[in-house]
């Protein structure tokens, strides 16, 4: 359930994660919504609200624009 | 995030307070009933959760609502099962009984299907929940407009229960499955869509 189908956004939130051995519902607590939704967002089902990409980027020591994309991210970059 | 281990004691200069278990009176839970469905370590009714039974919930309770709303059309009923007037009251009543209990029972297994976010406020919820409970409400709110249109035009038109009419069938039944629908019909509705829950 994306706030925009036509507009998908991508992320690289599962990479970062996983870089960080954090789980699902480890993230969930840091960024203060429920572990489902961490699911959802790294399968690029939903788009979060700007405040919430924030607290994820925060959660995972990056940048917004490091973790979130209007265009697929190239693998392995 | 507040989680619901951090709420089961705070200590305040040294004095252990258990704070209170908040009462939604308007969405009809409460803080620790929300929480608790919430939390992925609670394991109670984990059975409940694949879309897969949460779709056959959803056509149980749509089948225990039809059959409520039959009552409503019992005398032609009573009439064509030619049953005589002790076995028809016998037969109603413990028929109602049940179908009654079962849709009370019904509802509350679709609460907890959906762990209670389709009735849940906002402070609860992250916002992807909210919206997933936003748009079960909208779709709801057509679903009702749409049976309750079909209800009325069948009370005008249709066989029993007339509306408007000084004497007759009220369709009591009728309106006890129409405010059944009415509340649960969210759940129903996220039960039924939601892969996730």
């Amino acid at each position: 359930m994306s706030r925009n189908p036509e507009e998908p956004v991508y992320n690289r939130i599962e990479e970062a994660r996983v870089a960080l051995g954090l789980s699902r519902q480890d993230l969930a607590d840091k960024a203060g919504v429920h572990y489902q939704t961490i699911g959802y967002l790294e399968r690029e089902e939903y788009s979060p609200s700007l405040v919430l990409a924030l607290r994820i980027a925060k959660s995972l020591n990056q940048e917004v624009s490091d973790l979130f994309s209007q265009t697929p991210f190239k693998k392995g970059k | 995030m507040w989680k619901l281990k951090d709420a089961k004691e705070i200590k305040i200069l040294g004095i252990t307070v258990k704070p209170k278990n908040k009462i939604y009176w308007i969405e009809g839970v409460t803080e620790k009933g929300v929480k608790d469905l919430l939390n992925n370590e609670n394991s109670k009714f984990r059975w409940l959760r694949p879309q897969r039974n949460r779709r056959i919930l959803v056509i149980l309770m749509a089948l225990g609502l039809l059959l409520t709303s039959m009552g409503s059309y019992w005398p032609t009923l009573k009439t064509n099962l030619n049953l005589s007037t002790d076995v028809s009251l016998i037969v109603f009543t413990v028929t109602a009984i049940f179908v009654i209990f079962a849709m009370v029972l019904g509802y509350s297994f679709l609460r907890i299907a959906v762990r209670s976010i389709a009735d849940a406020p906002d402070e609860l919820l992250d916002e992807r929940q909210i919206a997933v409970r936003n748009t079960s409400f909208r779709y709801a709110y057509r679903g009702f407009e749409t049976i309750a249109l079909v209800v009325i035009l069948l009370m005008i038109i249709g066989p029993e229960v007339k509306m408007f009419q000084p004497e007759g069938n009220d369709g009591s039944y009728l309106m006890i499955s129409m405010l059944f629908l009415g509340s649960s019909l969210p759940s129903m509705v996220m039960a039924w869509r939601e892969r996730d829950i």
